[in-house]
C-alpha cells in the first residue's frame, strides 16, 4: 500500500516537472523578466504585410525594416532572402539583409525574458518557430500581456496573432529560442551585449560603412572604452579615404591602449598613405615587437612601408 | 564546353565577389577580424575566399542568378560565411503558409492545456 502511494507520488511529480520542462523559460519569467516590465504592451504602430504563400521571411523582414525606418514591401525583399529551391528564408539571411538597407540586425541571446524586454522598448522581435518537422515559419512580436500571459504577433495572413507564452515557447523552443532585431544605426537593442553588438555593427561596415559609422559613433557614446570600437570607426574613415580622420580615431585609441598591436598597425597603414613614412615606420616597428596573434599582418605592413621608404 | 562555361562563371563569380575586398583590406586589420576573437586571423583569409564562392555556387545551386548570389554573400560576415559553407541544406528555412501554422497552434495549445490539467 505504502508502495503504491509512494510510486502515485512519484508518478505525479514526474509529471509535474515534465510539464514544466515543456516551457521551463515561460515557468521561470517571474524571475527573469524585470519587474517594472511585468506589464501589458503592445506596439499597435507596427506595419502589417501578409505574406504570400512561403513567404513568411521576406513578410516578417519588411514588418521590422518599415519600423525601423526603411520602406520596403515584401516582394523588394524576395531576391534578398528567398531560396526557391528551399522554398524558404535562412537565419543568416534574415541576418544579413537588412545591412544592405544601412541597418543593424541583432540575434538576441536565447531567453524569453529578452525578446519581451525588447518588445517593451519599442523593438518589434523576429522569432522562428518550429510546428514539428521541418515546418518552419518566422513571425514577429509586437506585444505581450504579463499578467495573463499572452504574446501578440504579426503572423503569415494574420495580423494579431494571440498566443499564450507557454505555446509560444513550445515553437520556439525547437530553432534554438532564435530570434532577432533590426534597428537603425543610431539605436542600441535593450538587451545588447557589449561584444555581440560590436560584432553586429562591424557587420554593417562592408555593405554600408557610412550607416556602420553612425552605428561606431553611437556604440562609443555607450561604451567609450571600447578599443575595437575605434578600430571599427577608424576602419570606416579609412575606407572614404578620410586619412586624418581615420588618424585622429586611431590617436585616441592609442591613448586608451598604447599597446595594442592592431591600432599601431592600422595607424602605421594610414601614415604610410598620408605620405609619412618615417613616422610610419616608427609606429610599425612599436608594433612588430610586441608580437602576438597579428604579427603576421604587422610583419607585411613593415615590408610595405619599408619597401617604399626605400624608394 | 559546358562545363568550361561553368568553371569559368565560378572562377569569375569567385573574382567578382573577392575584388572588392582585396582593395578594401589593403594592409589594414579590418573589424571582423578583431572582433571575431579568434587567434587565427592569418588563416580566415584565404579561407573566406573559398568558403565564400563556394556559399554562392550553393545558393546559385538553390535557385539564384549569379548576380543575387554574390549581392547576398557580400552582406554576410566571414562567420557567417563559414556556418553557411558547411551545412546550407541542413539549416532551417522558414517558410509555412499560415494555414497549417493556426491547425498546430490549436493542437499545440490543446495539448499544453491538457498537460497543464494533469
Amino acid at each position: 500500500m505504502q508502495n503504491a502511494r509512494w510510486l502515485a507520488g512519484v508518478f505525479i511529480l514526474a509529471t509535474l516537472c515534465g510539464c514544466a520542462g515543456l516551457f521551463p523559460q515561460t515557468a521561470s519569467l517571474r524571475q527573469t523578466l524585470a519587474p517594472e516590465l511585468h506589464r501589458k504592451v503592445e506596439l499597435k504602430d507596427v506595419p502589417f504585410f501578409p505574406q504570400s504563400e512561403y513567404q513568411c521571411g521576406p513578410a516578417a523582414l519588411a514588418t521590422v525594416l518599415n519600423e525601423a525606418g526603411v520602406k520596403v514591401t515584401p516582394d523588394d525583399l524576395v531576391p534578398e532572402v528567398y531560396l526557391p529551391e528551399r522554398k524558404g528564408s535562412l537565419q543568416i539571411e534574415m541576418l544579413a539583409a537588412p545591412r544592405r538597407h544601412g541597418l543593424v540586425s541583432y540575434q538576441l541571446a536565447p531567453r524569453f525574458a529578452d525578446v519581451l524586454t525588447e518588445i517593451a522598448a519599442g523593438n518589434p522581435v523576429i522569432v522562428l518557430q518550429n510546428f514539428g518537422q521541418d515546418s518552419w515559419h518566422y513571425a514577429v512580436a509586437v506585444g505581450y500581456d504579463y499578467y495573463w500571459g499572452k504574446l501578440y504577433l504579426r503572423s503569415g495572413e494574420t495580423e494579431r496573432q494571440v498566443m499564450p507564452f507557454a505555446v509560444s515557447e513550445v515553437v520556439w523552443m525547437k530553432g534554438g529560442y532564435w530570434s532577432m532585431v533590426v534597428l537603425p544605426p543610431d539605436r542600441i537593442p535593450a538587451t545588447a551585449e557589449e561584444s555581440r553588438w560590436l560584432s553586429a555593427v562591424a557587420a554593417l561596415e562592408r555593405p554600408d560603412p557610412r550607416a556602420a559609422r553612425t552605428a561606431y559613433q553611437t556604440f562609443l557614446k555607450r561604451w567609450p572604452e571600447s578599443v575595437n570600437a575605434y578600430i571599427g570607426l577608424a576602419n570606416t574613415h579609412y575606407a572614404a579615404g578620410e586619412l586624418r580622420e581615420a588618424e585622429a580615431v586611431l590617436r585616441r585609441a592609442a591613448q586608451r591602449a598604447p599597446d595594442s598591436v592592431i591600432v599601431l598597425n592600422n595607424l602605421a597603414q594610414i601614415l604610410a598613405d598620408d605620405g609619412r613614412d618615417a613616422e610610419a615606420l616608427q609606429v610599425i616597428d612599436r608594433a612588430a615587437a610586441l608580437g602576438g596573434p597579428f604579427a603576421g599582418a604587422v610583419e607585411e605592413t613593415r615590408k610595405a612601408i619599408r619597401a617604399r621608404f626605400k624608394k | 564546353m559546358n562545363v568550361w562555361a561553368k568553371v569559368i562563371s565560378r572562377i569569375l563569380i569567385a573574382l567578382m565577389i573577392w575584388t572588392p575586398y582585396q582593395i578594401a583590406t589593403a594592409a589594414m586589420i579590418g573589424t571582423d577580424q578583431v572582433v571575431a576573437s579568434s587567434s587565427q586571423a592569418d588563416r580566415t583569409t584565404v579561407l573566406n575566399f573559398l568558403s565564400r564562392s563556394d556559399v554562392a555556387n550553393k545558393l546559385q545551386s538553390l535557385g539564384l542568378d549569379p548576380a543575387t548570389a554574390s549581392d547576398r554573400v557580400a552582406a554576410m560576415t566571414d562567420q557567417e560565411v563559414q556556418s553557411l559553407a558547411g551545412r546550407i541544406n541542413s539549416m532551417p528555412a522558414g517558410a509555412m503558409s499560415t494555414g497549417a501554422a493556426v491547425l498546430l497552434i490549436i493542437v499545440i495549445a490543446a495539448a499544453v492545456w491538457w498537460f497543464w490539467q494533469r
